[in-house]
């Protein structure tokens, strides 16, 4: 699964990893750990289609939002224990992803085409979510009640079993994506040229289907894990475009091609933001977003491969010399 | 629905889409010609509203009288932004211009909530309620269905008849032709998206008396003018229109059958079907500018 060289580097991360609620912490820097860590997940998830598999998806709210909503109706109609609505919402989010997916990739929507019918998918549900008043709470949102302490019930005074719970959806979702090496090959291979791909035998519609499915599912427990975390949720947050936004902002600003792309993005991202809310945000409501857009267009501008590609190359550049002037001589023939 | 019903929807159908159609034409313009994917086109408008507002507001101006400085200042708002972002990336990857174009919704939404807060903000214009029979029509609306049309007309005029209108339709048919045979396609280029952004400033404008204006209103307008140029066939000047009438009727329709959550909602599967189906658009071939 992964090389010694790659074992060496993670294992100390993982041990700094999973001590870091043991230093003590004001529960405020703790909440933006945790939120730095699902986003960090979230971004992860979508990267699975948008990055791996090429269909730049701007819809991710949608199954974001059916795993939140799910969820809530699932504790609050049924009764059903949070740590099991949390996975039934993802499989929700999963199968209604099909929805969109399948009627896209069979009529051979592509590109930009794409993205505007997942745009268009997100805010149909969002409009459903607003107009059935009586069952969703409508714009209001709704409440989760208060519950018993426990794992059980996905329900903690402190912050600190959270991080614990988003880290390790995180990392098995990294441990996942890094074993399925072959179906990876083939996502990377349909990204690159679908055409080509398809005519070395890669079954192109059924693939992207599975990416797709795979990363609804794990979107959907992020959505889920949002409402059990915030304990409020209304159609505009979970559907909105903002936060298919700020998946794909995360991703392409850490770096496309890479597992750990995302997490960066996620890493150096947040915080900043979370800390201009906080900073600026009695008076400049927003300002944290402005930044984020700007660091993104000039991310798409300057640096296409994102922080990690780039510190790759660079390294490439200045530490293996030789290696990257073996590489730029074959490249220019 | 009884009948004065029923024609007093018709009538709201019609005027709505007329401001649709201003809405549109705009975006239409741009991707048209410069086959670039603006998805700040709503934030455009919402600018354009704002601006409009606050002549209106803080000089007493009639807001329909504040249109042609709107007009100029979203001009030169639309030249800068091209000249800036869209520029560099017309040879990159449609992906990108999108995600550039996303990003500058945050940007400009977030720096209007940062100026103007978050309040709505509106300009009522007192103005008598046409009546014709049973059926009332805003006189707001009327206006703002006629300057649809009509600066509908005059950019057909304009891309039909000048010189720089020909230049535009050259550069929108082929950019690498029209550069030999001596059209200047990069300013060409500049002074379409200008167009572009000047008509959302129009639309501002004619708006501003009927809708309230807030940070997150573009958000709306910009997904259905996307809507509306994709039924109609992106680029297709007569197809933007029938999509305009077409996403009107929906809207007044199903608003008054349902609501109107599930009327943009229906829109937006038609938008859907029309992309998986009939990607040409419903005109079925691609009538260019």
């Amino acid at each position: 699964m992964f090389s010694t060289s790659n074992l060496k580097y993670l294992i100390p991360f993982l041990v700094v990893l999973y001590s870091l609620p043991l230093i003590p912490q004001p529960p405020y820097i703790m909440h933006v750990i945790v939120v730095t860590m699902l986003w960090a997940y979230l971004a992860t998830a979508w990267s699975i289609l948008g990055c791996f598999a090429g269909q730049l998806s701007l819809g991710h709210a949608a199954f974001f939002g059916i795993g939140a909503y799910s969820s809530y109706f699932l504790t609050t109609w049924y009764n059903v224990p949070p740590i099991l609505s949390l996975v039934v919402g993802g499989s929700l989010a999963s199968a209604i992803s099909i929805g969109i997916g399948y009627p896209c990739f069979r009529y051979g929507l592509r590109g930009v085409y794409f993205t505007l019918a997942t745009i268009a998918f997100a805010e149909i549900l969002k409009d459903i979510f607003i107009y059935l008043r009586d069952i969703t709470g409508g714009s209001l949102g709704v409440w989760l009640p208060m519950a018993q302490e426990g794992i059980v019930n996905l329900y903690f005074i402190n912050k600190e079993p959270y991080y614990y719970i988003i880290t390790t959806m995180w990392l098995s979702l990294i441990l996942i994506l890094s074993a399925a090496r072959r179906f990876k090959d083939y996502l990377i291979a349909i990204r690159e040229d679908e055409d080509v791909a398809a005519s070395v035998g890669i079954n192109v519609t059924k693939y992207k289907l599975v990416a797709l499915l795979i990363s609804s599912y794990f979107t959907g427990l992020g959505g889920a894990f949002y409402l059990y975390y915030f304990r409020y949720i209304n159609p505009y947050i979970t559907f909105g475009l903002d936060t298919s936004l700020q998946m794909v902002l995360l991703s392409i600003f850490g770096g496309m091609y890479s597992l750990w792309g995302p997490f960066i993005g996620s890493v150096i991202l947040t915080p900043i933001g979370e800390y201009l809310r906080i900073v600026l945000g009695g008076a400049y409501v927003g300002s944290h977003l402005v930044i984020y857009g700007v660091l993104l267009i000039i991310v798409i501008r300057f640096l296409p491969k994102g922080v990690v590609g780039t510190l790759k190359l660079v390294y490439d550049k200045f530490v293996v010399r030789a290696g990257g002037y073996a590489v730029k001589r074959s490249e220019s023939f | 629905m009884d009948m004065v019903m029923l024609l007093q929807v018709l009538v709201n159908a019609i005027l709505l889409g007329g401001m649709y159609a201003i809405i549109s034409v705009g975006l239409n313009l741009i991707f048209g010609v410069l086959k670039v994917i603006n998805f700040a086109h709503g934030e455009l408008i919402m600018l354009g509203m704002y601006v409009s507002y606050w002549l209106a507001f803080l000089y007493g101006l009639n807001p329909y009288l504040t249109l042609p400085i709107t007009a100029i200042t979203l001009f030169v708002i639309g030249v800068c932004i091209e000249r800036v972002l869209i520029k560099p990336l017309l040879n990159a990857p449609p992906i990108n211009q999108l995600l550039t174009t996303a990003a500058l919704i945050l940007v400009i939404q977030n720096l209007a909530l940062i100026l103007w807060r978050a309040d709505y903000r509106g300009i009522t214009v007192r103005m008598p309620l046409i009546t014709l029979g049973p059926v009332f029509i805003s006189a707001t609306r009327f206006i703002a269905f006629a300057g649809g049309i009509a600066a509908s007309l005059i950019l057909y005029y304009l891309l039909m008849k000048t010189d720089v209108g020909i230049r535009i339709r050259a550069v929108a048919q082929d950019p690498e032709v029209s550069q030999l045979l001596g059209v200047n396609v990069p300013r060409i280029q500049t002074i379409t998206f200008g167009l572009g952004a000047l008509l959302a400033g129009v639309s501002g404008s004619l708006m501003i008396p009927i809708f309230m204006v807030n940070p997150t209103v573009g958000g709306s307008f910009g997904l259905i003018a996307w809507v509306i140029i994709v039924l109609g066939g992106l680029g297709s000047f007569t197809g933007a229109l029938i999509g305009s009438f077409v996403v009107g009727f929906i809207e007044a329709f199903i608003g008054v059958l349902i609501s109107l959550e599930i009327a943009r909602a229906v829109a937006f599967l038609a938008f859907i079907l029309i992309l998986l189906f009939k990607p040409a658009g419903i005109l079925g071939e691609r009538a260019r500018v």
